[in-house]
């Protein structure tokens, strides 16, 4: 296992690294120019190249990305002048559209989409179990054909319009909730819940369909294997069964895409961000997208490859712990 | 002759399918003594599984519907409570699977598993004792190295060790009906031998009564004394082995032992199948099951195809035909 | 001025117009002035304003870098105080200047080569310091920092100030405060000259109406100490009756009242609120919808962005809304340069302008909402030098195409000018625009439209960020613009466009016979200090561009509002085209 762990742990650094390059490459050939991006209206073409140079962009491509990971060890500074800024380690470069160090705007993202994601995991992955188990235990019955109802919504409705539709209903309409605005958690616990409740429903709701079809699937499946008949010949109590050969069985392969469902949403639920006007990291990619602000882009998508690719090593090592057959492989 | 330990008397069996309604099993009475050893034969899809299944009743679905009755020490496992077949399951009866690729939890040890038959039935008892106890039960079956294997899972083992874990866990508690469905079809033809010497020989330590369930006549021939032949959910023929063998009553039993290659049989005589394939069990032929495969049905008169013959007594055996004995006696003996 | 960037990339990208029918659109635009909403009528001292926005942020809140119309009327009715600035009141006067920070509009030397301003007693900081003729000098400096304002704001302190060609990279010999050494601040500081309460700006041109141009917030003050160069923007210090308590892009921006703003040093601004609070990042739809409803806080809100075009019919169809909403032009005039050195042939360049459907252009846009066919290169908004000129003979007033005209025009031009006729039928003319989903549907209207009269043209995209600084160098024969007045003269508009160093002027016209005649009568305008007789001659201005084809004009552009039921004082602000944000206050 310790081998396994090495192992799986070396090969994400490795990504991580062709992941980092790649994504450096990518950027850096898109025809935005960065430098000319930093430049108003009255641009003049010595005012582009001062500040390509102030940014690194005049450098080749693997200088660049050298110096960019040298920022990350031991942070950077822009321009030599007293005008310059230092962005400490971690640096994740300079937004000059929003004249802030891109760590620091990352950094504050970082909570509020952390709590969006975490809150809108555990609901999903509760609703979505319970009602799959429920669904398939009881096929045929009320609550299949309500988890039906469910991967109905989810699937049919886009998370824009459910956002909106649940904004209209529970703020506008009848002010159930006031409208959402995040708050630290640790600042107002009470308004941070209120924030983020219906952001939770909505994603919850639509993965929850997925993670319903996938559990009730996954159990039917499981029942029909011949060892759950086993079990039952050999007199487990229904309850032993369900949770122990039943769910065991069913889950494990939901629980790695659930991480990487998981993953995924760390690196910000775009739509729902937006509709919920919730300062997480999708919010600050697609208004990177919007202004062009290319060492956002770089920066956030960076940061949710290493979620993804750390999210995939877990869940991998994670499988092992979980399925004796892939440790032995 | 004393009380039997299983009595089964008039068993259906139906499935709902959407193709229609699926008649398993349709009548079906037998009895078996305590430490006896049947078994019961037939093609696939002639209901012998779902007899067994029915006895522990592993019947699931929406539309199953399960009749008559299967008492146990004269208790009816059909009308019993769903708690009270559960406190039997694995303790009064137990099963062996056809498949113990398949058969064991992949996610547990096999110790665990063996230690958790036992646990279910014997709540309390210490996890030091459960673990003696399932060392010596793969001990038992002959499993090497067993402190070594009792850590280990499932992928682990091979099919034959597989199966001996099945068959250990399966006598742990001592039951006084084993079921053994198909115990050997899914495993190298090596290890066939070897595991129905260890049911036999396990049957006569734990003193149980064996079902076989098989379609591989040589296996009856091997371990079993008498014989229930099953053709399209119904019984045709019981009788002990030596008379199905060498003088079966019903014309489904001589195809069959016709069509296989019985394991002491000489390796040149001529193989002849039975012609045609078992009938649909949702739209069932009327009269006589067989009538529409059976050499003799055309010779006869219109009974077999519109009169279900029940079992009634042919020397020693049972069989359901309308032949008379001399008739069938006769013919026979001509063929074989 | 500057389009807001955000919301022009938006428009780029087809969100903002994308659900848009156009012509089916049952109401109709038409000027509306907000009712009540604009009005004063039941205020109260104090409450919350909102205000609610889609961008992530401002552009910025760095008086050196902002130029975006709203945002200049925003930050300096609130927060950032200049010598001069507008009275602040609805319709024509709102254009006029006073004096601010100055006791008055300033005197200017008889060669109109300096201007002398005296601070008023009692100017104060938001820590209660002196706000001192240096603070306004080192702002004023800033805008030389290339490294720092990056030619985001406006460049008149370059372009005026009595300072020698150089080699900083904006071509001056001063090159801003961080990297000046002595000798070259010296020359800023012969330049802009502080005696006690007076200030003296020293310029290198004529400049009649360089009063306006300090009111711009380029030329606001800007404490050193407090500077932090590029990141100013983030915390800029108030010398308003506002200061910025908070500011983080994606999330929301909070002024406050300024407790050491001394209101005896003010006599334009009359603040009402104790906060407003900008909230960024809000959808569009849920703002539509939260204003449409107007509960709770939405009832003391304004919106810093327009209504979705599928929602403009509910809007201005529903009469119960005639007090809270506003249509009105947002001063932009959007048009399309000829490059006038490559077609040199008025005929040519007039069968253009007839054979272009404007009216497709402009549905395609989203309809009527979008704005009025323009008729100047002024916008409406700038009424004071804002006439109507007359355009060319057979121009079809509903917008379409005069086909058979444009054809009359290039049969005239076979024989005018032969080659570039063979060039404009043949091979094509180029045209220059930016990349974006707009653009790639309007590029197929000049093309279909200007092909029925044998004109052809030649896609010439290019990438949004290069698009400026590529046709600085390299022009296509059509470019398309857009721009809106700096300050309420059109000496920020005909001139920057047309004229010899015209800051936006990439019409190669210089070479043009009639370029002559033009370029003295602009000079001759710029040096008139008679406002209505400097008027006259900007209307004549505009008509010569207009006679001569230079550019066609394309949209005076318009925008819609709606604000919350208990908002009041929120009209229209005409120099800037939004709200007069610091005079807002709230009923009930």
């Amino acid at each position: 296992m310790f081998y396994f762990i090495t192992r799986r742990s070396f090969f994400a650094v490795i990504l991580l690294f062709v992941v980092s390059i790649f994504t450096f490459w990518i950027f850096s050939a898109l025809p935005a120019d960065p430098a000319a991006l930093t430049c108003g209206k009255n641009c003049r073409p010595e005012v582009i190249e001062a500040n390509r140079a102030r940014l690194g962009y005049d450098k080749p491509f693997l200088e660049q990305y050298g110096s960019y990971m040298k920022g990350i060890f031991v942070g950077r500074t822009y321009g030599e002048d007293e005008s310059g800024v230092h962005c400490a380690a971690p640096s994740l470069g300079y937004s000059y559209d929003r004249h802030e160090c891109v760590t620091s705007l990352v950094a504050k993202t970082i909570p509020v989409t952390a709590s969006i994601a975490l809150g809108a995991f555990v609901l999903w992955m509760f609703f979505g179990i319970s009602l799959g188990t429920f669904a398939a235990l009881r096929r045929g019955k009320w609550p299949d054909h309500l988890s039906n109802v469910f991967s109905v919504v989810g699937i049919s409705f886009p998370s824009f319009f459910l956002g909106l539709l649940s904004i209209l209903v529970f703020v506008i309409w009848t002010s159930i909730l006031p409208f959402p605005q995040y708050v630290g958690i640790t600042e107002n616990p009470l308004k941070w819940l209120t924030a983020l409740i219906l952001p939770w429903c909505v994603l919850a709701v639509l993965s929850a369909s997925t993670y319903i079809r996938l559990t009730r699937n996954g159990i039917l499946e499981v029942m029909n294997e011949e060892f759950v008949r086993l079990g039952i010949a050999k007199g487990l109590p229904r309850r032993t069964l369900i949770v122990k050969y039943v769910l065991r069985a069913a889950l494990t392969p939901i629980a790695t895409i659930a991480g990487i469902d998981f993953a995924f949403l760390l690196g910000g639920a775009i739509v729902t961000e937006s509709v919920f006007n919730l300062p997480g990291l999708g919010k600050l990619t697609i208004a990177a997208v919007i202004n062009s602000d290319l060492p956002i882009l770089v920066a956030t998508t960076l940061v949710s490859a290493v979620f993804i690719v750390v999210a995939n090593a877990i869940v991998d090592i994670l499988y092992g712990y979980l399925d004796p057959r892939v440790r032995a492989k | 002759m004393t009380e039997p330990l299983l009595s089964v008397r008039d068993l259906h069996v139906s499935f709902g399918t959407s193709e229609g309604v699926v008649q398993a099993v349709r009548g079906v009475s037998f009895d078996i003594s305590q430490g006896e050893t049947l078994a019961i034969v037939g093609e696939s899809g002639s209901g012998k599984s779902v007899t067994a299944s029915a006895i522990m009743r592993l019947n699931f679905g929406a539309d199953v519907r399960v009749s008559g009755s299967a008492s146990l020490d004269g208790q009816d496992i059909l009308s019993m409570s769903e708690e009270g077949v559960r406190q039997l399951r694995g303790k009064d009866i137990a099963m062996i699977f056809q498949d113990p690729l398949t058969a064991l939890n992949p996610f547990y040890t096999v110790g665990n598993q063996i230690a958790e038959a036992y646990a279910i039935h014997h709540p309390g008892t210490s996890k030091k004792d459960l673990r003696e106890l399932a060392l010596d039960s793969i001990t038992k079956v002959g499993i090497p190295e067993p402190l070594k294997r009792l850590n280990q899972y499932p992928h682990e083992f091979s099919g034959g060790m597989r199966q001996r874990i099945v068959i250990a866990m399966a006598l742990i508690n001592s039951p006084k009906l084993l079921i053994a469905d198909e115990p050997t079809t899914a495993l190298d033809v090596t290890v066939q031998a070897q595991i129905l010497e260890l049911i036999s020989a396990m049957q006569e330590a734990h003193g149980s009564a064996v079902i076989l369930i098989t379609h591989d006549l040589g296996v009856v021939a091997e371990v079993t004394k008498r014989v229930l032949v099953m053709y399209a959910g119904r019984l045709v023929e019981t009788a002990s082995v030596e008379d199905a063998f060498n003088s079966p009553t019903h014309p489904y039993t001589r195809g069959l032992l016709n069509s296989v290659r019985s394991l002491d049989s000489d390796r040149h005589s001529r193989l002849e199948p039975i012609p045609g394939n078992p009938p649909s069990l949702i739209d069932l032929p009327s009269g006589c099951p067989f009538h529409l495969r059976c050499q003799y049905a055309a010779s006869l008169n219109d009974r077999c195809r519109s009169e279900v013959p029940e079992l009634k007594a042919v020397g020693n055996s049972w069989s359901a035909c309308h032949l008379t004995v001399e008739e069938l006696s006769s013919d026979l003996r001509a063929a074989t | 001025m500057k389009r807001n960037r955000i919301i022009a990339a938006l428009a780029a990208a087809g969100i903002f117009l994308s659900a848009c029918g156009g012509s089916g659109m049952g109401a109709q635009s038409g000027e509306e002035s907000g009712g009540r909403s604009a009005s004063l009528d039941g205020t109260q001292d104090g409450g919350t304003l909102h205000v609610l926005t889609v961008q992530e942020g401002a552009s910025t809140l760095d008086p050196q870098r902002v130029y975006t119309g709203a945002e200049l009327g925003a930050w300096g009715s609130t927060f950032t105080r200049t010598l001069t600035s507008y009275q602040p009141v609805a319709g024509e006067d709102g254009t006029n200047l006073v004096a601010d920070m100055a006791t008055d509009l300033g005197t200017a030397s008889d060669d109109l080569k300096s201007w002398t301003f005296t601070l008023r007693d009692g100017l104060t900081w938001e820590d209660g310091s002196e706000v001192t003729c240096a603070d306004i000098a080192y702002g004023v400096s800033r805008t030389f920092a290339a490294e720092v304002t990056a030619g985001e704001g406006p460049m008149y302190a370059l372009s005026y100030l009595n300072i020698p060609e150089g080699d900083s990279d904006f071509g001056s010999a001063y090159p801003g405060p961080w990297l000046a050494d002595e000798e070259q601040q010296a020359l800023f500081d012969e330049a802009v000259q502080c005696d006690g309460q007076t200030i003296t700006f020293n310029l290198q041109v004529p400049v009649a109406d360089f009063n306006y141009t300090v009111g711009l917030l380029a030329f606001a003050p800007v404490p050193k100490d407090k500077d932090t160069a590029d990141q100013y923007g983030l915390a800029p210090f108030s010398n308003g009756p506002f200061r910025v308590e908070s500011y983080e892009e994606g999330v929301e921006m909070v002024l406050v009242r300024n407790e050491n703003w001394n209101a005896d040093s003010d006599t334009v601004r009359k603040p009402l609120l104790d906060k407003i609070i900008w909230q960024f990042g809000v959808d569009e739809a849920v703002i539509d919808e939260r204003m449409l409803a107007d509960a709770g806080e939405d009832k003391n809100t304004i919106v810093y962005g327009g209504i979705l075009p599928e929602n403009l019919q509910t809007v201005f169809g529903d009469d119960s809304l005639k007090d809270r909403r506003t249509d009105g032009f947002d001063g932009f005039v959007s048009y399309t340069m000829f490059n006038v050195e490559t077609v040199n042939c008025l005929e040519i360049r007039q069968a253009v302008w007839l054979a272009l459907d404007r009216e497709a252009l402009r549905t395609a846009a989203g309809g009527p909402f979008t704005g009025e066919f323009a008729k100047s290169f002024v916008a409406p908004l700038l009424a004071a030098d804002y006439e109507p000129a007359k355009l060319v003979d057979g121009l079809n007033e509903d917008g379409t195409a005069n086909v058979e005209a444009a054809v009359a025009k290039m049969e005239k031009a076979k024989e005018a000018c032969p080659e570039l006729h063979a060039r404009a039928t043949g091979e094509g003319l180029r045209f220059d625009h930016p990349d974006s989903v707009t653009w790639q549907k309007n590029i197929a209207i000049w093309i279909d439209s200007l092909g029925a009269a044998g004109i052809k043209i030649i896609d010439n995209p290019i990438e949004p960020s290069k698009y400026y600084a590529t046709i600085n160098g390299d022009r296509g024969d059509l470019m398309r613009a857009g721009w809106a007045a700096d300050w309420a003269n059109a000496s920020t508009v005909i001139p920057e466009l047309f004229a010899e160093d015209g800051g936006f002027n990439y019409h190669s016209n210089e070479g043009d016979p009639a370029f002559a005649a033009f370029q003295t009568k602009i000079d001759q305008a710029k040096a008139e200090t008679d406002r209505s007789e400097q008027s006259k001659l900007w209307k004549e201005l505009n008509q010569y561009v207009m006679d001569q084809v230079w550019s066609i004009p394309g949209s005076a552009t318009k925008s819609q509002n709606l604000v919350g039921s208990n908002v009041r004082g929120a009209y229209q602000w005409k120099p800037f085209g939004w709200y007069n944000l610091g005079a807002i206050g709230l009923a009930g």
